[in-house]
């Protein structure tokens, strides 16, 4: 298993954000976890990239442990996780290229290899172009391009999105799954939180409804899609 | 050597970023070290003047009519060696009618109604160590010296010196507990306005964490911008207070503060930075 939740609980003062999570994800999975706005999709991807440790239970990420990890040690964590915002969360004051080669400037990779992973990743993104452009720069829709392509340089055995269409019009929206689920089937395990599950083909992946910091299973997104 | 140079490259991005931000940061530390600057400045001449008041503190020691020259100097020798005694300076009868016509010019015929037998007597001017000038000591360093053989007497400020030591003591003391609030004070505007500068980038510092850069390398282009706001600021505010000094000094004779002081102001405002951007990055910590 590549991510394991048992029985975990999180409380944000004395609001009960997450209880009684029990979760695993493999490997090359497509996870879709949604619900409503407040429902703890958020903090369900915050545990898996330990931006918060659970109250009780653990968590368990690519060998590393909630209950053990060392802070020195978190870093090494997320080098192996790329993570997509809504809001993009690009350095507005760095041009694209510079961006997408952050997480592997950061861990003291070669020039020429992050030369030659940055421009190959752009041009998947079909962002070649606009590589010296700064992010105000581009659409919303090429940001969060650039976005992932962050995420995916420095080859992330796990895609964490949280909301990552919610800026986003339905037609670049569509876009935005399809490259995830093209990320997914090149062998990246991807977790994508949603208010609107709909927005990934049945079939494609596995569902889990959060409703209150509670999952209520696997089935929900389409007794709500009968119901609409 | 790639993450130190990544590194490096970190820093000075992050020197170039925002220029009006950091230069508006500058100008208020600057000018908190303008306050703390202009007190160094007042404290250092009070302090000069406090100085030249203790050293107008001394003894006279009168020496019996009869104490020849060499005598006088060995009871001055012996003086000399005393706990708190900083010099001794032997006052021939000559060298003291000498001065008493130079001093006193109306006075001098006094001198000639005597007689040519009379002469004044030799004395012993003593000055202390700054740190025995108390009531106490001098009372008994006076005991002292009046006891030894071919001293006649001994004079001393005794009615002025408990007000002078009073009032010194008082005045060192207001400025000492100044100084620490001031101090403090400045550590603090510091602190806060490098803390702010740093926690307006937080997103910067999100992205960082996020993508897994080591905290050394969140924290160290955070650190080296207090050390520069804090020095160059500090520098800046002594360059204004040297200015504000200058335009002054027709005005208010003075004297700026000494090198070793400002190199105090500098080395405060670059641990208050490097403080105050240390704690900017660690509430972003997890």
């Amino acid at each position: 298993m590549l991510v394991t939740m048992e029985n975990v609980r999180l409380s944000y003062g004395r609001w009960p954000a997450l209880d009684k999570i029990d979760v695993e994800i493999k490997q090359g999975e497509f996870l879709v976890i949604s619900g409503p706005s407040g429902a703890g999709k958020t903090t369900l991807l915050r545990l898996i990239w330990m931006g918060d440790i659970p109250d009780s239970g653990i968590v368990e990420v690519t060998g590393f442990r909630s209950d053990r990890i060392r802070k020195r040690e978190l870093p090494k964590l997320r080098r192996k996780i790329g993570i997509v915002f809504q809001d993009f969360r690009l350095l507005h004051s760095r041009t694209i290229f510079d961006n997408v080669a952050l997480p592997l400037q950061v861990t003291g990779t070669g020039k020429r290899v992050i030369q030659k992973r940055v421009i190959s990743l752009l041009a998947r993104m079909g962002l070649s172009h606009r590589r010296n452009a700064f992010p105000h720069e581009l659409s919303g829709g090429e940001q969060q391009r650039v976005a992932i392509a962050r995420a995916m340089v420095a080859h992330p055995v796990i895609l964490l999105a949280d909301e990552p269409t919610g800026n986003l019009d339905p037609e670049v929206s569509r876009e935005v799954v399809e490259l995830l689920l093209e990320i997914n089937r090149g062998g990246t395990t991807v977790v994508m939180a949603t208010h609107d599950p709909r927005q990934v083909p049945a079939g494609k992946g596995r569902f889990l409804f959060l409703e209150k910091g509670v999952l209520r299973g696997a089935d929900r997104w389409t007794e709500l899609d009968e119901e609409s | 050597m790639s993450m130190i140079r990544s590194a490096i490259r970190e820093i000075s991005l992050n020197l170039h970023s925002k220029p009006g931000a950091r230069f508006i940061t500058l100008l208020m530390v600057a000018l908190a070290f303008i306050v703390f600057d202009t007190f160094l400045i007042i404290s250092w001449n009070l302090q000069g003047i406090m100085d030249q008041e203790e050293n107008l503190v001394g003894m006279e020691v009168f020496l019996e009519r009869h104490v020849s020259t060499a005598q006088g100097r060995l009871i001055g020798d012996n003086i000399s060696i005393m706990q708190d005694v900083k010099s001794v300076y032997f006052v021939s009868s000559q060298e003291a009618e000498a001065l008493f016509r130079a001093e006193l010019p109306g006075r001098a015929g006094l001198l000639d109604v005597m007689g040519s037998d009379f002469t004044l007597p030799a004395s012993l001017q003593i000055v202390f160590q700054a740190e025995a000038i108390n009531q106490g000591r001098i009372s008994e360093l006076s005991r002292q010296i009046g006891a030894m053989a071919g001293v006649d007497n001994t004079v001393y400020g005794e009615d002025y010196l408990p007000g002078l030591i009073k009032t010194v003591t008082t005045i060192r003391r207001l400025v000492l507990l100044l100084g620490i609030v001031l101090v403090s004070s400045i550590s603090l505007v510091v602190f806060y306005t490098v803390r702010l500068s740093v926690v307006r980038r937080s997103l910067t510092v999100d992205i960082m964490r996020i993508v897994g850069a080591p905290w050394w390398f969140i924290r160290i282009p955070f650190v080296v911008e207090g050390i520069f706001m804090g020095v160059t600021g500090s520098a800046g505010g002594l360059a204004m207070a040297a200015v504000i000094s200058k335009v002054l000094s027709s005005a208010v004779t003075h004297r700026f503060m000494p090198m070793w002081w400002m190199i105090l102001v500098i080395l405060l405002g670059a641990v208050t930075g490097v403080v105050g951007a240390l704690a900017g990055s660690y509430e972003k910590e997890r």
